[in-house]
């Protein structure tokens, strides 16, 4: 029996028009519904000044999400670590993980968007340093009832955790890389990397070595959940599937590219159709019902990845088609997926 | 009278309490604040909080939002001299969309050693912060796109991710104790956000401060005024003394060791001072007809007209908290509405 979790990403961004009111209850509405079929954890992405989308704020997000679930864990998947302050964030996601219950995930990542880290007053070639020593001081902050430790931009003076999480010995850090060094990094100071949904699949299995090799080099075990997120397109047959997915990833990649993210995409566009097709093949999981359970035992084979987080909404994407899309994924793949 | 009753969750507990219990309590404490009718619960944030635990305000406010679908839900008060302006306008953007349009936005300086250098705030450098911060925060709710250079961010046509709900924004409480930040709250906030520590002859006196810049801007008295105050009512004046006086004496003494005042007015600095001077002017503690009596009195002085009561001393039992809460919603309520 395969022991393979299947986590809900909300992305919950949307076109500029939309009446958020009606998309909030929605959300709520798809989170309620997941938490009754049996996803492992409801994951919400971070991003700032996030036009022409619009998005809601992970922490408040999932803050508010949760009082909607009673088993799904809270993925924060992934925080910008390098923004922030190591006190801040031990603090907010001990907070969050005492509402829950003890059902957080601390997921943190580099982040990549000029007017994010502008507007933090980060400078690039400071990112890595601040996300290493803010995971240290936050790895500590939960273990030690205080902590003295100078970084270089922050000082923990004798500085308590306001609440300690409950989780022991403390949440699972989940470090989110797309290129080498990051995935170096992830299996040095992570329990785990968190595999993005941007790579392709041949690449993803080239990097599982360099990861493995990280790991060995650090002494370190293959970790014992080990996550991916992918997008997921469902529908009762693969040319359904092919239909919804093709605005969603669209509207999505349209808006990615503006924002730097298309360093990961193929150039070209000449044979539209094939490309297309090629294009999600390799990163998206897509199809019947069936035919997405296929790829994702595939993907548990390859890369031995055991908690695949999907992102079944694109942009844009009726609720109705949402809703039916958790359908097939809890009551139909799901299943599948645990008695293989 | 018009007046609004808020209840601030202090949420402060011993160090080894079980905070997943708390937590229950505190939500217990919201759905009946939210029933009784009273019009808003409060959180305030502090960070490094031993020998107390301490949940986070931002996280602690959204989770009350499901318990609590009618009241407003003030951030009283953000630390915004120690954050950043795009997190805290994006924050409260969604919090407004999510509660649909209740936040209130309170914001002060803040003063601990601790929380400034856990931060990376430069000694002297936190008013400057403060005001670009809260200048940046007004700008990215009012302003499709917002380009502005501080001293620790820069804004490229930025805006935040959702719109907000309350038009234009949810309303600035600023908090003050000293006479310059009362100015900087007459300038710069919706409303001076008056503090539980001075007594009410100091309030007096800053009022006066207080009115003067607001005239020197052009600005209009608020239409909504608050204050925090120390809160307990029981049957009988002796009863609530008794049971509030040793958590709030406690904690005052508590006060002294962080330094709290060194940032208070002069006049009002010695709280070292037994329960009764203390209290005189200060807590509002009795049976509901003396309560009621002292809140008519701040809104015939001070003009005030929103209580936030900060009921649950550290250990406060919850059957003690609920019982007051619920004192106050049928006794003191109509009492002081009628007046």
């Amino acid at each position: 029996m395969a022991d393979i979790q299947l986590g809900l990403m909300t992305r919950g961004q949307f076109p500029q028009e939309d009446d958020m009111q009606v998309r909030i209850e929605e959300m709520f509405e798809q989170v309620r519904l997941a938490d009754k079929l049996g996803f492992s954890c409801l994951t919400k992405g971070m991003h700032y000044s996030s036009a022409p989308l619009q998005d809601m704020q992970m922490v408040p997000y999932l803050s508010r999400a949760m009082a909607e679930t009673k088993n799904m864990r809270l993925n924060m998947g992934i925080v910008l670590l390098a923004l922030h302050k190591p006190l801040d964030y031990a603090e907010l996601v001990a907070t969050m993980d005492v509402l829950s219950g003890g059902r957080v995930i601390f997921g943190a990542a580099l982040g990549y968007r000029e007017v994010e880290l502008k507007a933090f007053g980060v400078q690039r070639k400071e990112i890595v340093r601040r996300f290493t020593e803010n995971i240290e001081a936050i790895k500590r902050l939960w273990t030690e009832d205080k902590v003295t430790m100078k970084g270089t931009f922050f000082e923990l003076e004798d500085a308590s955790c306001s609440v300690k999480p409950v989780q022991k010995p403390r949440p699972p850090i989940w470090i989110g890389a797309n290129a080498d060094p990051a995935i170096e990094r992830a299996a040095q100071i992570g329990d785990c990397w968190y595999v993005n949904p941007h790579n392709r699949n041949d690449t993803l299995l080239r990097q599982l070595d360099v990861y493995k090799r990280a790991l060995d080099k650090a002494g370190k075990p293959f970790p014992d959940e080990f996550p991916m997120r992918k997008e997921v397109f469902v529908a009762e047959t693969r040319e359904k599937a092919l239909e919804i997915a093709k605005p969603a990833i669209s509207l999505k990649y349209q808006v990615y590219h503006s924002w730097g993210q298309d360093k990961v995409m193929p150039e070209g566009d000449n044979n539209l159709d094939l490309d297309w097709e090629e294009l999600i093949d390799d990163r998206f999981v897509l199809g019947s019902p069936d035919e997405v359970t296929e790829q994702l035992l595939d993907l548990h084979k390859t890369m031995g990845v055991n908690h695949i987080i999907a992102s079944p909404q694109g942009a844009g994407m009726p609720q109705g088609q949402v809703l039916e899309s958790l359908h097939l994924l809890g009551e139909v793949v799901l299943p599948n997926l645990k008695s293989a | 009278m018009d007046m609004q009753f808020g209840v601030m969750l202090r949420g402060l507990f011993d160090w080894d309490d079980d905070m997943t219990v708390r937590f229950e309590e505190l939500m217990e404490q919201a759905r009946l604040i939210d029933k009784l009718g009273y019009d808003c619960i409060t959180k305030g944030s502090h960070f490094s909080t031993y020998p107390h635990q301490e949940m986070t305000q931002i996280p602690f406010l959204c989770r009350v939002m499901a318990e609590a679908p009618n009241v407003r839900l003030n951030a009283g008060i953000v630390l915004l001299a120690l954050h950043n302006p795009m997190e805290v306008a994006d924050y409260f953007a969604t919090m407004d969309l999510m509660s649909g349009g209740r936040m209130i936005f309170g914001c002060a300086l803040g003063y601990r050693d601790v929380e400034f250098k856990a931060f990376g705030v430069k000694k002297g450098t936190g008013v400057k912060r403060f005001e670009e911060n809260l200048t940046a925060v007004r700008r990215l709710w009012t302003e499709e796109k917002v380009s502005m250079v501080g001293s620790t961010f820069e804004l490229d046509e930025a805006r935040t991710s959702v719109p907000l709900q309350q038009d234009p924004h949810p309303p600035i409480w600023i908090g003050a104790n000293a006479d310059k930040a009362i100015q900087r709250a007459a300038r710069m906030g919706d409303c001076w956000y008056l503090n539980p520590h001075q007594k009410v002859e100091t309030l007096l006196r800053q009022m006066d401060i207080y009115k003067e810049e607001l005239e020197k801007h052009n600005k209009p008295f608020p239409t909504e005024l608050p204050i925090r105050r120390e809160v307990f009512c029981a049957p009988t004046h002796d009863e609530a003394v008794a049971i509030a006086g040793p958590y709030i004496k406690g904690m005052y003494d508590a006060y002294k060791t962080w330094g709290q005042d060194t940032v208070m007015p002069e006049e009002d600095r010695d709280i070292t001072q037994e329960y009764a001077e203390l209290a005189k002017d200060r807590f509002i503690v009795g049976d509901p007809d003396e309560v009621a009596e002292e809140m008519i009195r701040y809104n015939e002085v001070l003009g005030v007209n929103h209580i936030i009561m900060s009921v649950q001393g550290v250990g406060m039992p919850q059957g003690q908290v609920l019982d007051t809460l619920t004192l106050v919603a049928e006794e003191v309520m109509p009492k002081v509405r009628a007046a």
